[in-house]
This record gives C-alpha cells, sequence and structure tokens, in this order.
C-alpha cells in the first residue's frame, strides 16, 4: 500500500512539473486589484480562519460570508478580458454585467417597467422632432476606485463607441446616437440620428441586459478600446472584482468599502454578501452535485429531472414555486415552432395552421418538461405582466376567431385540462380553482383536431395515402426541424415531442439538432423549414421592439443573412403597425392596442406556432443564505444570469451557520 | 548515402502531409454550415435588446473586417499560409476576439502536456509491464487475473471512467474537489498540493483505460514471440526466465510498442477532450471543443495544425529512429 502510494506520488509530482513549467500556473491567484491595500483571498481566510475558525471555500473566504452563484455561460477562455465593447470579452454574465458595470436604465421584471439606474430621470424631448433629449444622472456616486461619476464619463463612452468603427456594437450605436453633450456634471443632452420615441429602451436594459455600459473617462481615455482588455475592470455597482481564475472557471466579488457611492448602495442598499463568487463547476451533474453538497448557492437553469433529484437530496434547496410546477415561468422569450414562410408548403397558412392543429399540446407539454409549462396562443411570451396586458384580453377575440372555413380553433380549456391530467398522475399541490390554473398553466391553446387539419391540408392540395400524408405534388411530406442541440434545452426537447405528434398525424417529422452557430446561422440564411426557434420574446407592455424586425422590408431572399424577418413572412398590416409604432410613445395608450392587432395577424398567418412561455428552473440553497426571491416573495424574477441581479444583493442575509 | 536518401525521403513526406493537413485545416471549417460573425451576432441579439436590422448589417460587417473574413477564400487562404508559415501567428481567436490564437494555445498547453504526457507514459510502462508478464508467464494465476482485469477496463470509455471517478471519489467519498481549482504559485507548497488534488481523478481515468489496452496489446506480442525458435534456444542453454524475458522477448515485442506510443505522445496535442471538460481542466481539449461549438475558425486552424505537425512529427522522428532500434529495416 505504501509502494502505491509512493507511486502515486511520484506520478502526481511529474505531473505537477510539467504543469508547473506553464506561466498561467505561475499566475494562479493573483488578486486581480492593483490596490496594495486590499487582502488578497488568502489573506481574508487567515482573518476569517483566527475570527472563527468556520467553512472556507475553495478560493479562501469565509463560506458563511461567501454566495456562490452558478455561471450560465460556463468557462471562459480568456478571464482577464473583460473590456465589454469587444467582441469575445468574459460573457457579461459572470458577474460583470450583474455586479461591477451599471447602465443607465434597468428594468423592473415584476412590474415590467424601466427605472432609472444610473441615469436620474427618462429621457425628456426638448422639442417635437423627437430627436433631441436630455435627462439627469444620479448625483454622489463613485467609480469603484473612489473617482466621481459625472455626465463626462457617458458623454466619453458615447463619443468612445460612435469613433471606434472596430467595436463590433459601433455600427448600431452610431445609427442611433448622433451626439450626446455634457450641459452639466449631472446633465446630458442627447441627439439622435432618426427620430425616437424609445431611447430609454434602446440604451437601457429592456431583457438580459444593455450594450451600452458606461466606462470610466479617466481609466479609457488613456487606452486604446479595440487593445484595452480592462483587466482590473472599474465600475459603478456594489462590488470590486477580487480575484479570479487563470483557468476562466471562476470570479470572486468583493463588496466595495464604499458601497454607499454604488448604484445600488444609493438606490436599494446594502448588499448582503462580503463575497460572492460566480463558479462554473461543469456539467449538469457536478453542478447538482455542488448544489446536494451546499457548495453552490444558485443554479442557474437545469433539468426538470436534476431538480426532482435535488429537492429529495437537499432539504434547503428552494425552487420558484413551493409545488408543482416549481419552475418560474416568466423568462421573456417564448417557445414553439417556426416557419420559413418562404418556402412551400410552409408559405401557405392553411398548411401552417393545420400542423397547429396536429399538435397535441397536452402531451406535448407533458413530454417536454413533465407538464410544468404555460402556454402561449399568441406571439407574446405568457409572463405575468403580459398576461394581464395582452393573453387575457385577447380571450375573447380569440373564442371568436374562425379560419377561413368558419372553423374556431380556439380552447380555453386547457389550463383546466392539465390539472386534471396531472392529478391522474398523482401530482401535488396543483391550482385549486380556475383563475389560479390559467395564472398557472395559461389562457389556452389551440384544439388538437387532426381532422379538421386534414380537411385544411385537403384543401392546400395534399392527399392521405395509408396514414401517411402526400404532397401537392404527389411526393411525401417529410419535415425536418431544427432545434439546438446542446443548449437551450425546453426548445431542444420540445422539438422532439412536436415531431411525435406530426408523425402520429401521417408527417414524417425529423428533428435535426445543431450546435450554436449552425442553429443560428441556419436561421438567418432561411436554410430550415421548420425550426424549434424563439422569435418572440418581451417584458415591456410596450412590446414594439420585439415585433420591428418583422417588417416585410427586412425579407431577403434565403441563402442571404436576413437582418430581421428570419421567418420571411411578409404582412402588409404588421409592417403598417410597425411603422405607426416607431412614432408613438411608449405610454401612448395606441401601443397596447396596435401590438394587439399585430398579435391577431399573427394568429391568422401563424408564421410561428407560439407554444410555450419558457420555463427555467434556477433553484437556490438555503442552507448558508436566505433572502432569496420565490413566488411568495418576488421583488423581482430570479434571472440570476441578467444584469439586475445587483438589486437582489441587499436581500441575502447569512443564515449564521 | 542509402540513409540520407531515406531521410530525404522522409523529410519530404513530411512537409506534403503538413501542408496537406493545414490547407485541409483551412478549407473544412469554411465548409461547415455555420459563420462565426453569425454565431456571435445571435448570440448578441438573443441576449441584449432588439437592434434595428440596418445596425446589426453594419455589426456584422464591422465583425467581418475585424476578424479577417473579408476578400475571397482563395485571398483569406495565401494570408493564412503567409502568416501560419512565416510567423507562426494564427491570428485572434475569433470567439476571444482580440485575444491571439497562440495566446490561448500557449495557455492550454502546459495543462495537456501535464496531464496526458504524464498519464500515457505511466499507462505506457504500467501496461507494458503487465503485458510482459502475462504474455510470457501465461501460465501463472496472477498473469491471468491481471489480464482479466485489462480486459475489462479496455473497453470502458474514457469518460465513463471519468464520471465513475467523479461519482465515487467526489461525490460518494468526497475526498477530492468537485471540479479543478488551481491554487498557490509557483513551486509553493499550495499550488504543489492542489495540482495533485486536482489532476488524480482525470489522470486516473486516462491511466487506467489506457493500460488495459498496452496490456492486452505487449500480452499478444510477447506470447508469440515467447513460442519463437531462439527463445526455447535459449531456455535449452539454460539462460534465466528472467533473463529471456528481459533480453530476448521484450526488445522484440517492444518495437511496436515504442511506434505506438510516438503516435500517442503526438496526438496528446489534440488534449483528452471530454476528459478535460469533465474535470473542468484548462487544456487544449476544451480549448477546441469551445473553438467547434462557436465556429472560431482561427481557433480550430490553430489547435488542429499544432496537432498535425506533432503527429507528423511523431511519425518522422519514429521513421528516423527505427533504423537504430530495428538492425532488420537499417538502410533498407
Amino acid at each position: 500500500m505504501r509502494k502505491k502510494q509512493g507511486f502515486i506520488s511520484l506520478v502526481l509530482a511529474l505531473m505537477l512539473l510539467m504543469s508547473a513549467c506553464s506561466e498561467e500556473a505561475s499566475n494562479t491567484q493573483e488578486p486581480a486589484s492593483t490596490d496594495s491595500d486590499k487582502p488578497t483571498a488568502s489573506a481574508a481566510a487567515t482573518a476569517a480562519n483566527t475570527v472563527g475558525g468556520g467553512k472556507m471555500t475553495d478560493v479562501g473566504t469565509p463560506r458563511n460570508q461567501t454566495l456562490i452563484v452558478d455561471i450560465l455561460s460556463g468557462k471562459t477562455a480568456d478571464p482577464d478580458l473583460v473590456n465589454p465593447y469587444v467582441p469575445g470579452a468574459v460573457p457579461m454574465d459572470a458577474g460583470f454585467h450583474q455586479l461591477i458595470f451599471s447602465s443607465l436604465w434597468e428594468i423592473n421584471t415584476e412590474k415590467g417597467e424601466q427605472i432609472p439606474d444610473l441615469a436620474a430621470t427618462f429621457p425628456e424631448p426638448l422639442d417635437n422632432t423627437n430627436t433631441k433629449f436630455k435627462f439627469k444622472l444620479q448625483e454622489g456616486l463613485a467609480w469603484s476606485d473612489g473617482v466621481e461619476f459625472t455626465a463626462d464619463d457617458v458623454v466619453y463612452t458615447s463619443d468612445m463607441i460612435i469613433k471606434t468603427k472596430e467595436l463590433g456594437y459601433s455600427g448600431y450605436y452610431a445609427s442611433l446616437v448622433k451626439s450626446m453633450k455634457a450641459l452639466d456634471k449631472y446633465t446630458i443632452e442627447v441627439e439622435t440620428v432618426n427620430p425616437e420615441t424609445r431611447l430609454a429602451q434602446k440604451l437601457g436594459v429592456v431583457i438580459w441586459g444593455t450594450a451600452f455600459r458606461v466606462m470610466p473617462k479617466h481609466i479609457w481615455e488613456k487606452e486604446d478600446p479595440t487593445k484595452f482588455k480592462f483587466k482590473d475592470p472599474v465600475g459603478l455597482g456594489p462590488y470590486t472584482l477580487k480575484s479570479r481564475d487563470p483557468q476562466g472557471n471562476w470570479f470572486l466579488y468583493e463588496k466595495r468599502k464604499d458601497w454607499q457611492k454604488s448604484d445600488i448602495g444609493k438606490i436599494v442598499g446594502e448588499p448582503g454578501a462580503q463575497y460572492i463568487l460566480f463558479k462554473f463547476f461543469g456539467p449538469e451533474e457536478k453542478r447538482i452535485i455542488a448544489s446536494i453538497q451546499h457548495e453552490m448557492d444558485i443554479l442557474q437553469d437545469i433539468t426538470p429531472e436534476s431538480w426532482d433529484v435535488l429537492r429529495q437530496k437537499n432539504k434547503t434547496a428552494l425552487a420558484w414555486y413551493e409545488n408543482f410546477p416549481y419552475a418560474d415561468m416568466n423568462d421573456p422569450c417564448e417557445r414553439g415552432m417556426s416557419f420559413n414562410a418562404s418556402k412551400a408548403p410552409y408559405n401557405n397558412e392553411d398548411v401552417r395552421w393545420a400542423m397547429a392543429l396536429m399538435t397535441d399540446i397536452k402531451n406535448v407539454s407533458l413530454a417536454t418538461f413533465g407538464g410544468m409549462l404555460r402556454v402561449s396562443p399568441i406571439q407574446l411570451p405568457p409572463i405575468s405582466v403580459l398576461q394581464e396586458k395582452y393573453h387575457k384580453p385577447m380571450v375573447g377575440w380569440l373564442k371568436d376567431f374562425q379560419l377561413s372555413d368558419g372553423y374556431k380553433p380556439f380552447d380555453e380549456s386547457y389550463a383546466t385540462d392539465m390539472v386534471e391530467m396531472l392529478k391522474q398522475q398523482g401530482i401535488k399541490g396543483l391550482p385549486t380553482d380556475t383563475k389560479e390554473a390559467v395564472n398557472t398553466f395559461g389562457v389556452g391553446w389551440y384544439k388538437y383536431d387532426p381532422a379538421q387539419a386534414g380537411k385544411l391540408l385537403e384543401k392546400a392540395g395534399f392527399k392521405k395515402q395509408g396514414d401517411k400524408w402526400l404532397k401537392p405534388d404527389g411526393t411525401p411530406w417529410k419535415v425536418t426541424i431544427n432545434a439546438p442541440a446542446n443548449f437551450e434545452v425546453q426548445s431542444m426537447r420540445l422539438a422532439f415531442a412536436v415531431a411525435d405528434s406530426w408523425k402520429k398525424n401521417g408527417i414524417d417529422a425529423n428533428v435535426q439538432q445543431m450546435d450554436g452557430a449552425t442553429f443560428w446561422d441556419s436561421e438567418s440564411t432561411g436554410a430550415f423549414e421548420v425550426g424549434s426557434y424563439w422569435p418572440a420574446c418581451g417584458l415591456l407592455p410596450d412590446s414594439t421592439a420585439n415585433f420591428q424586425g418583422w417588417h416585410k422590408q427586412y425579407i431577403v431572399d434565403n441563402g442571404k443573412q436576413a437582418p430581421g424577418n428570419r421567418n420571411r413572412w411578409a404582412n402588409d398590416k404588421v409592417s403598417s403597425l410597425i411603422d405607426e409604432l416607431a412614432g408613438m410613445q411608449s405610454s401612448d395608450p395606441k401601443v397596447i392596442s396596435h401590438i394587439t392587432e399585430i398579435n391577431k395577424e399573427f394568429v391568422k398567418g401563424m408564421p410561428f406556432i407560439p407554444m410555450f412561455g419558457t420555463s427555467k428552473f434556477v433553484p437556490v440553497d438555503t442552507y448558508y443564505w436566505t433572502g432569496f426571491q420565490t413566488s411568495k416573495n418576488a421583488f423581482e424574477g430570479p434571472w440570476w444570469w441578467w444584469s439586475q441581479f445587483k438589486y437582489y444583493t441587499p436581500h441575502f442575509k447569512p443564515t449564521g451557520k | 548515402m542509402g540513409f540520407y536518401k531515406f531521410l530525404l525521403s522522409r523529410a519530404i513526406t513530411f512537409v506534403l502531409v503538413v501542408f496537406i493537413g493545414i490547407t485541409t485545416v483551412f478549407f473544412v471549417p469554411r465548409f461547415l454550415p455555420s459563420d462565426p460573425v453569425e454565431a456571435m451576432i445571435g448570440r448578441m441579439t438573443s441576449k441584449s435588446a432588439f437592434m434595428e436590422p440596418g445596425a446589426v448589417e453594419s455589426m456584422r460587417k464591422t465583425l467581418n473586417e475585424s476578424f479577417g473574413l473579408q476578400g475571397t477564400i482563395v485571398q483569406q487562404y495565401f494570408g493564412f499560409i503567409k502568416r501560419v508559415v512565416f510567423t507562426h501567428d494564427f491570428g485572434p481567436s475569433l470567439a476571444n476576439y482580440p485575444t491571439p490564437v497562440n495566446e490561448l494555445i500557449g495557455r492550454a498547453l502546459p495543462w495537456t502536456m501535464g496531464l496526458l504526457l504524464i498519464s500515457t507514459l505511466i499507462s505506457w510502462l504500467i501496461g507494458n509491464a503487465i503485458g510482459l508478464l502475462s504474455g510470457f508467464r501465461k501460465e501463472k494465476a496472477y498473469s491471468k487475473v491481471l489480464e482479466a482485469i485489462s480486459i475489462a477496463l479496455y473497453p470502458i470509455p474514457y469518460y465513463i471512467f471519468a464520471l465513475i471517478l467523479i461519482m465515487l471519489f467526489a461525490y460518494i467519498i468526497p475526498i477530492f474537489p468537485l471540479s479543478a481549482n488551481f491554487m498557490g504559485k509557483g513551486f509553493s507548497w499550495e499550488h504543489i498540493k492542489s495540482l495533485l488534488v486536482n489532476s488524480a481523478l482525470p489522470a486516473l481515468s486516462i491511466i487506467l483505460v489506457g493500460t488495459g489496452w498496452w496490456v492486452i496489446s505487449m500480452k499478444t506480442l510477447s506470447s508469440g514471440i515467447a513460442e519463437e525458435d531462439y527463445v526455447h534456444f535459449a531456455r535449452l542453454k539454460g539462460l534465466k526466465e528472467r533473463k529471456i524475458m528481459t533480453k530476448y522477448v521484450l526488445p522484440n515485442a517492444a518495437l511496436p510498442q515504442v511506434t505506438m506510443l510516438a503516435l500517442q505522445l503526438g496526438s496528446i496535442f489534440n488534449g483528452a477532450l471530454i476528459t478535460e471538460y469533465l474535470f473542468g481542466y484548462p487544456g487544449i481539449g476544451t480549448l477546441i471543443f469551445g473553438a467547434i461549438l462557436q465556429s472560431d475558425y482561427n481557433l480550430i486552424m490553430g489547435t488542429i495544425t499544432i496537432s498535425i505537425i506533432a503527429v507528423a512529427g511523431a511519425t518522422f522522428i519514429i521513421d528516423f529512429l527505427y533504423p537504430f532500434l530495428d538492425p532488420r529495416v537499417r538502410y533498407k
């Protein structure tokens, strides 16, 4: 045994010699900050050991002072590249846009409205041309190196982006903003290239984050923005980067000593955790093990099966809902089947509708995520805010809506039917009244009616031979559904479930799984017939931005990269409504009615069969920390990978373990 | 003169293989149904606010210029060959722009070398030793047991082994960390300890499975050689079994094993993709995995070119050394 140990030691020592020769190894755990006064992670660990002797994290911080968060984007190849304006920067959701960088306007996902962050006010038009605006900045904020934040920083950032054509974002930004100037220390005047009624939406956060991130002038003006790594980022958020893994698996953040001068310190209060560690543990199995072992406090986007394992093995794990469906259903991009409407037979709306009616949506829901999905009949995700603004008000119209032959396809009973189906499966904790069932499972969907689908297909020239459909030219009808292979598990599973439903009804449907690059490329060049894509997003009641790309002017031939309208679906009424929306203020009541009309056109034409809002299993472990929001305590959606994460930080409190 | 002619022909083969290899590596990613610029735009637009289609077009143009993807494919090819041959520069990584590919490879290579070189050598040494014993003394009980273990280990894919090790030693008996985290600096004890602890499981997954393969192949070779006339003659002369095994059987059985070892050492530049991914090990395998997923042409070309040169180089060296190792092929 001793000999064996000696041998293994020898082997590993040799391994060590090889690896230690690496320059990287010699840089491991080097503190990111150049501030020599700040303690290193090791020093902090020593101090904690001296004080309490409690459990330490593997990066040397006291566990009971460290909140550990999963990194959704995974490992990063160059963890030193923090410049958010170069295309290959560290994914911002590794903690950078959640804790360090800040935006002019953020979003409250629960209320579905933008809120000022670095800005103190919203853009106020200076004349009636909608091209000149001014807005105020928050006073009393300071960069994490102590320098005061002023309008000069915002103006510098704007000028830098416009002047530096090499930055990927430059083209977009220059087409939006003509110039910015500081009227005083805290007031900015903006001139836009074209009339603009939604400037705060374009420069602020509406879903995940924003590309316009204000940078400190006093640091950036000395650098070449195209080459500057910004390795030691200085921001206006409540944390600073303390150290990082040179291999890109983790980033450790520490609360600013002057957190009162950060955006969150000023708007919300003191963050609860001294340290926040964003860490990538690897494949899902390892992430679940980490959570079971209380090594990770916040998990991002796991499968329902993993949640089943986790809740059985970790009694302190918590999901969004206490009972079924557990997952949060308010993610802003709904899933469904997207058609390339320029390719026959999918250029025929009767065919698209037939495929919708051949979809056994209840079974698809069960097969995709065990029924833990909220259904959507329209082109907007069924998140709570939009359910109230669009889904519920449109139920009357949907019930009356008729196909060309007078058939009424809408079925209001989806939610109550799902409750019954799930009850039969022994699921506990289901909604008990219709209203609650609708809030959980959605307002309804379209009937599963293969006979009616058959009528529509026959009208389009299809014929049935045995149990298979033949296309109008007599050839067998084969459909390939493009689906993501290694990401967006819900869309991938949805594709298989829908294919199964279609196969049962005589369509030879197959799923083609594709990696990320190929998947997106196929969509944009029109190299698909049907795809499990998600071209229907939105969080704000004014979802104009999410419809603009559907304008017919953006349709290009298949084979060319589409600048928008990747479904290549031309609809004159939709295009004209989009044109009208462009000139309205968000607060104009006509915005809601116009978007409702657009939704009606999408239902009639069905270029995308909307199916489900996205359910995300984003559990937390309450062993070391409390204060996480849930369905009962929802001050924000649990979008740990979004920039609003910083707003949650003052709510986290240690349990004392 | 014959030797120099032999060497020249092998050198020409080496250059041709490398040239054809890197040419293939240049063109193949470009025939894939994916585009790095589109992938990046898709990633950006799927997460951030809506961008006007005109602005997306403008971003596309900028990225194409930045990534050096403008011009015809022929122009791009000659530019690539010129850069690789004369400046050994693979350009910037497209997915990690503007970080140079050379920098990313430079960071990852020592880790892969450290893990795979040592694991491969260890499994080669252990496997050949066991294979020699079980082939030469096949009637012994221990030979049969060792052979049985090897046959059981060999067919298990190394990534399954890796998962089993993770479950066993990071979950059920949590004595090793779930994910690699290399602490400390240089030759400090903290760093040494961290390297030992974090490399143990990935190394073990490679060594155990690799050893099985070497045992089986060495056993086959040595048992055949043990039946040769000159081995019988040596026994009749009264030489000790140990001497027969080490001086008569081993040198002859080792030749093909040395060849295979050299080829395997050449291929370590590919990294142990799945092992590295599963254990969060920062090597070339992880880099290639990410590069392929993101259509990072330059990084794919950089990593695979190095691998091609390494395998072709290993073959060239073996060809060069073989005449010295085996008199039968000398000057043929």
